[in-house]
């Protein structure tokens, strides 16, 4: 699974994500399955992007859902 | 002295005392049935169409396939176009795409989660759990001992249980009473509180003796039929019914609009009818990009997952007599009640100016909202 994240056009935040290939836009909420399902799959080793297409080392990807909710 | 409804004669009121008995005729209790979708109705992802299945994906409305395997089985409403049983019009159907000769640790299910909120009252965790009846229909070309299992969302506690099926390519009915849980972590919030799966092959990892509470990540009793050994094998289920209680009862068959409201708290989709069908009103905010606020018609569990068609050939912006083939859609502003979404385009829009997500000549286009378990 690769998974890209998503900027709000409105405040320029990045708050979804989404898998690509697959026609789906998970928002940041840990409720959602489909986020914990997103964290956990990164942090297992599953290949993340910034918004801008660029795919980031896994430390960094640690990093990022780390400090997510 | 009390009022009697007996069945037959109608409500016999000497004089009212404020005390009820109820004879004979049993009355309708809500949500008695703690399965959502158990007569296999709602299908509002497929409408009917059949698929390979994948795992952590829901086919009909609640219910889930979770395999450690894809592409095994074929899934869908009333696949196999068998009669289904007396009293129903479907069924969740799977047969065999392509046998597996399972491993120790593969496990293949169909499943539904149910909410925490909607089993609190079951008291599961506490030495004041309930006893349950699990009640279903199901058919399948093999015959043997099949199993399901009862699980919590940590896949800490399960308990396993067999069933049987004497005759081939017959619906049977199944009962099973379960004691309730005494101990571990069973939710009672929006997240998953019971899991019921329905075991389609699993090795000796996920299987654990039936008829016990264990401790673990099961998801088969041992020793149960593996449908997915076979090719071809087929597995039907419908007429699903969770209550509280050591007896089953008759199936709860709720309004459609009941059901189809029960299930839009997990899934919803605005599906095109016609070519042009106009998904969502918004306005655009720049040259590029449209937003619609989508009012949602139940709060859903979780802030929704947004899921979509194919973008480019199947979705557009419409403002005036303008149109503009979509390149991408993103949830902006996450909700449970009315989620913001915007279209992206290439350029052209008019800023601020009122718009639509529209169905670009398709009738497959949809937006979808999805918080399932």
């Amino acid at each position: 699974m690769q998974y890209k994240l998503i900027k709000s056009p409105l405040t320029g935040q990045i708050n979804a994500v989404t898998i690509i290939g697959k026609n789906i836009c998970i928002p940041f909420d840990p409720a959602n399955t489909d986020y914990q399902n997103f964290k956990k799959e990164v942090l297992a080793g599953a290949e993340l992007q910034d918004a801008d297409g660029n795919v980031m080392t896994q430390e960094q990807a640690n990093q990022f859902v780390g400090g997510l909710a | 002295m009390p009022i009697v409804l007996d069945g037959s004669l109608g409500v016999t009121t000497p004089m009212y005392n404020g005390s009820i008995t109820a004879n004979a005729v049993t009355p309708s209790v809500n949500m008695k049935n703690r399965i959502i979708n158990g007569a296999m109705v709602i299908d509002q992802r497929n409408a009917g169409a059949s698929s390979l299945a994948s795992n952590s994906t829901y086919y009909l409305d609640r219910w889930g396939f979770f395999a450690s395997q894809n592409n095994k089985f074929n899934i869908g409403q009333n696949l196999g176009s068998v009669t289904p049983p007396a009293g129903f019009t479907n069924y969740l159907g799977l047969n065999v795409a392509s046998a597996v000769s399972v491993a120790s640790g593969d496990y293949f299910s169909v499943a539904q989660k149910i909410e925490g909120f909607n089993i609190a009252d079951l008291g599961w965790g506490t030495a004041n759990a309930k006893t349950v009846t699990l009640s279903f229909q199901v058919y399948s070309s093999l015959t043997g001992t099949f199993g399901a299992v009862f699980r919590n969302s940590s896949n800490a506690r399960a308990y396993p249980f067999t069933y049987t099926i004497s005759s081939a390519n017959t619906w049977t009915s199944i009962s099973v009473t379960v004691v309730g849980d005494t101990t571990g972590t069973w939710n009672t919030n929006n997240s998953s509180g019971i899991e019921i799966w329905w075991n389609l092959g699993a090795g000796s990892t996920f299987s654990t003796t039936a008829g016990a509470w264990a401790a673990g990540n099961f998801t088969a009793p041992t020793g149960a039929t593996s449908v997915v050994g076979t090719n071809g094998a087929t597995f039907y289920i419908t007429g699903v019914q969770l209550e509280v209680g050591s007896t089953a009862t008759s199936f709860d068959y709720r309004p459609y609009g009941t059901e189809l409201a029960l299930c839009q708290r997990y899934y919803v989709q605005f599906l095109g009818s016609n070519a042009y069908e106009q998904l969502c009103i918004g306005m655009s905010s720049t040259n590029q990009n449209g937003y619609c606020v989508v009012p949602l018609p139940v709060t859903m569990r979780s802030t929704p997952t947004l899921t979509y068609s194919t973008v480019s050939t199947t979705l557009r912006w419409t403002q005036l007599d303008n149109s503009f083939n979509g390149t991408a859609i993103a949830i902006d502003q996450s909700s449970t009640k009315t989620p913001q979404i915007y279209l992206t385009v290439a350029s052209g829009m008019t800023s601020y100016r009122t718009g639509f997500i529209t169905a670009n000549n398709s009738t497959s286009a949809y937006v979808g909202f999805s918080s399932e378990l």
